[in-house]
């Protein structure tokens, strides 16, 4: 039934590109984007109770490393979006390892300051950067084709998923959620507790970093937007709104709120509030959000 | 013969107030040892030092000799020593099984199949009697049930010496002779050395064969329970206290 | 030599109005263990509200101040009592929860009062001669004298009030205090309310001198978590040293590193701290 269902899931989403038009295409390209970050981002909050307010710094460390390599080093994407993840990885390990040790409030106000100083430097660093006019870097493919991304992200993102699935199942994931439900039972059951948290940590880190580099190659043209904590916030409303914990919540909840903010585009600056008012009342009244709701119904009938 | 675990002269403040002052124990190979005294008198308090959660700032704790008490909880655990909790702490949202699994990892022995981990902990559940529960969610168990749960998790981190805070807390009459029952089986077939803290002064007078006593962070008494209960700064410790 | 000094006074005059924006984080992770990521969003609002007051309602300068900080510290008590107190003992949401209200704050103050910087009118003109060594503004003067004010009067409540022992009673132990019969319930509302208060009354005393816009909202929040974390989470001492130390390096960096990386050296300090004594000036060690 389950396997059932995954393979339908599948084969609507490679026929997709058949059946969309170009704008929609770029939409569902985004929805990918978006569901590797609130994916990633659910993997500490989520899995390990940890709030990092630096993802979507991450991602445009990611970003801006491979599109820089890619413009000022002719390095081919390929080797600089993996150059994009290695370097988050390493920041990411570099600021757990200052703060992890204090305590979650500590990590996310690190994060958050983290993440204001990304972009202070990007947008005056304008000699490398362009600062807020954006720089325009190099696509993946010599012949740009908007199929060929959804392809490439699709497949990105799948063996995303698998590799988060394996690693939450095995010993680390086990280990994951012990923190999570009681870090000192957990440490008194032999759990380095801290070297938990920072592996959590460092590898969503990493993954941000990966999403941002094919997002920035993507979209051509990146600028201090994607390192904002409006970006952030997106993110975090994904992963909220669909269900923080589990697997499936931040992946319904970026694909849903990509397309309704297709929807809601003529509203402009109302967006953000109106996503922040919808995430305040989740948080609030449904924790476990879309599909915390939605299980609670199906075992109601 | 040398003692398994040592305590010598542990001390450890709170904001100036003296929690622990000056203790020092010996506990024996297979031995199992009451540790009784009033509210706040620093029961507790002794047991997240000897697992470093809160570690002495003076005095020395020691496992087979090595001193342990610059120790991190997790490298504690590793090292042979497992602990239960006065308010039981098993991981709620998650099955009796990971529960125990998580034990298992916590002791990072390499070379175990994810198979043979999750044999020992099967293993685990039956011995102290929650066989036929492994996928059930240990939010949903009795008290004496996550008290058992709590138990087989301490056990799979293969413990030395096993630290018990209260088990028999909450429990009625028949449960307490379950749980008695269980603490032997666990002294006699696991050859774990227990340190016992409990409230329940029958019970911890018969199962123990000797009992040390705090009083408001120092221990005032220790010795064979008969001779422990006739001493009067114990009796006059108790009798004192508000919670006589 | 009377530029320099300039510049220390001016670090001066921040450092005393960091030190209550800060004092408000620090007496609400004292007592909550609840960091507030709104806290620059009310520093903003109460910098508005008195720009609008004074300037739209022609409500006296010093009166709209008083009303737009007492405003503050009424929404600050009922966002404690239907947002924050629901996630009591889950450190993960409130930091999730106030991180949304900050975000749905920031916007709706673009919408309400436009992304333009406004600037209340000053209550003193003038300037006046600091020892023949140079001349400076009577209101940055008087914001400096309003702000070591609003300190004393803090400092007097935590010590000397049923308020006070209150807040130190649950700091040092909660269940104590609860067996004691502190209210903890009125003391965490009040505490987030004043929290607030604090942040409203930094922005309302700035905001005649350096003007505030929502867009700057981020800054404020960062720079009082950054004091917060120097002087030592929870102490009320560290928020006065910690804030005189970042306004008075911010000042002199703008002025002889880079304006542009004014709040970079915020992000060096609070790196700074947690390698070499994560537990802040004035911290207690765990």
């Amino acid at each position: 039934m389950k396997r059932a269902g995954l393979a339908g899931v599948f084969l609507i989403a490679i026929l997709v590109p058949f059946f969309l038009n170009q704008y929609w295409l770029h939409v569902a390209i985004i929805s990918l984007f978006y569901v590797m970050m609130a994916s990633s981002w659910n993997l500490i909050a989520g899995y390990t109770g940890q709030v990092s307010f630096a993802h979507a710094a991450f991602a445009g460390v990611g970003a801006y490393t491979s599109g820089m390599l890619a413009l000022y080093g002719g390095v081919h994407p390929a080797l600089g979006i993996i150059a994009g993840t290695l370097l988050a990885g390493v920041l990411g390990l570099g600021l757990g390892g200052l703060c992890i040790r204090m305590g979650g409030i500590y990590l996310s106000l690190t994060t958050l300051g983290f993440s204001e100083i990304l972009r202070i430097i990007i947008t005056n660093e304008e000699q490398w950067t362009r600062g807020t006019m954006g720089l325009q870097i190099p696509g993946v493919f010599s012949v740009y084709s908007k199929t060929h991304y959804y392809f490439l992200f699709l497949a990105v993102t799948l063996a995303f998923l698998v590799l988060m699935r394996r690693l939450l199942n095995s010993d680390t994931g086990l280990a994951f959620r012990a923190v999570l439900n009681d870090e000192l039972a957990a440490s008194t059951s032999g759990i380095d507790t801290v070297r938990v948290r920072l592996m959590a940590f460092t590898s969503s880190s990493a993954m941000a970093g990966l999403a941002g580099g094919l997002y920035g190659h993507y979209l051509m043209l990146i600028t201090p937007d994607i390192p904002s904590l409006g970006q952030m916030f997106l993110v975090l409303a994904m992963a909220v709104i669909g269900g923080m914990g589990s697997f499936a919540g931040p992946i319904i909840g970026a694909i849903a709120l990509e397309f309704l903010s297709e929807y809601i585009r003529i509203y402009g600056e109302y967006h953000l509030l109106l996503f922040g008012l919808v995430a305040l009342v989740i948080a609030r009244f449904a924790p476990s959000g879309m599909v915390g709701l939605w299980e609670k119904i199906w075992r109601r009938r | 013969m040398k003692p398994v675990l040592e305590g010598r002269d542990v001390s450890r403040s709170f904001g100036g107030l003296m929690a622990l002052h000056r203790v020092s124990f010996q506990l024996f190979e297979g031995e199992i040892v009451g540790l009784i005294g009033p509210n706040g008198s620093g029961k507790t308090t002794l047991f997240n030092a000897i697992t470093g959660v809160f570690p002495p700032q003076e005095g020395e704790i020691l496992l087979d000799g090595k001193p342990i008490s610059r120790l991190k909880p997790f490298q504690i655990c590793r090292m042979g020593i497992g602990r239960t909790f006065q308010i039981v702490r098993p991981f709620l949202k998650m099955t009796c099984l990971e529960n125990v699994l998580v034990g298992i990892v916590g002791k990072d022995e390499k070379g175990t199949s994810r198979e043979e981990r999750v044999e020992q902990a099967l293993l685990e559940l039956e011995f102290v009697g929650l066989g036929g529960q492994s996928h059930r969610l240990a939010g949903s168990l009795t008290l004496l049930q996550k008290k058992m749960l709590e138990l087989a998790r301490a056990l799979a981190t293969r413990p030395r010496v096993l630290l018990l805070d209260e088990v028999l807390a909450g429990l009625n009459p028949s449960e307490i002779l379950q749980a008695l029952h269980m603490i032997e089986a666990i002294r006699v077939k696991r050859k774990v050395t227990i340190f016992w803290v409990e409230h329940v002064m029958g019970a911890i007078m018969t199962a123990c064969q000797r009992i040390i006593v705090l009083d408001q962070g120092r221990k005032i008494a220790e010795g064979p329970p008969d001779e422990v209960r006739s001493n009067p700064r114990v009796i006059e410790a108790y009798l004192g206290g508000a919670d006589a | 030599m009377s530029e320099f000094l300039m510049f220390l006074t001016n670090g001066l005059v921040m450092g005393g109005i960091n030190a209550i924006s800060a004092l408000g984080v620090s007496l609400v992770v004292g007592i909550m263990r609840v960091i507030n990521f709104a806290h620059g969003e009310m520093y903003i609002f109460g910098g508005y509200l008195s720009y609008q007051l004074a300037v739209g309602a022609g409500i006296p300068p010093v009166l709209s101040m008083l009303c737009s900080v007492a405003a503050v510290f009424l929404g600050g008590l009922a966002i404690e009592k239907w947002l924050i107190r629901p996630t009591y003992g889950d450190e993960m949401y409130s930091l999730i929860i106030t991180f949304i209200l900050s975000i749905i704050l920031q916007n709706a103050a673009l919408l309400i009062f436009g992304p333009y910087p406004v600037k209340p009118p000053s209550l003193v003109f003038g300037a006046t001669n600091i020892f023949g060594l140079f001349h400076y503004g009577n209101q940055r003067l008087l914001s400096l004298a309003l702000a070591a004010g609003i300190i004393g009067a803090i400092m007097y409540l935590v010590r000397r009030t049923w308020f006070g022992k209150s807040v130190r009673a649950i700091s040092q132990d909660r269940e104590m205090a609860a067996m004691l019969g502190v209210d903890h319930l009125k003391v965490n509302m009040i505490s987030f309310g004043l929290g607030c208060a604090l942040a409203a009354s930094a922005g309302a005393i700035i905001a005649p001198i350096f003007p505030v816009t929502p867009s700057g909202s981020g800054a404020v929040s960062l720079t009082a978590f950054v004091v917060v974390v120097l002087g030592g989470m929870g102490s009320l001492k560290g928020c006065i040293a910690g804030g005189v130390i970042l306004g008075v390096l911010e000042n002199l960096g703008a002025a002889y590193i880079s304006t542009d990386y004014r709040h970079i050296f915020g992000f060096i300090i609070l790196i700074g701290v947690l390698v070499l004594r994560p537990w802040g000036l004035f911290g207690k060690r765990i």
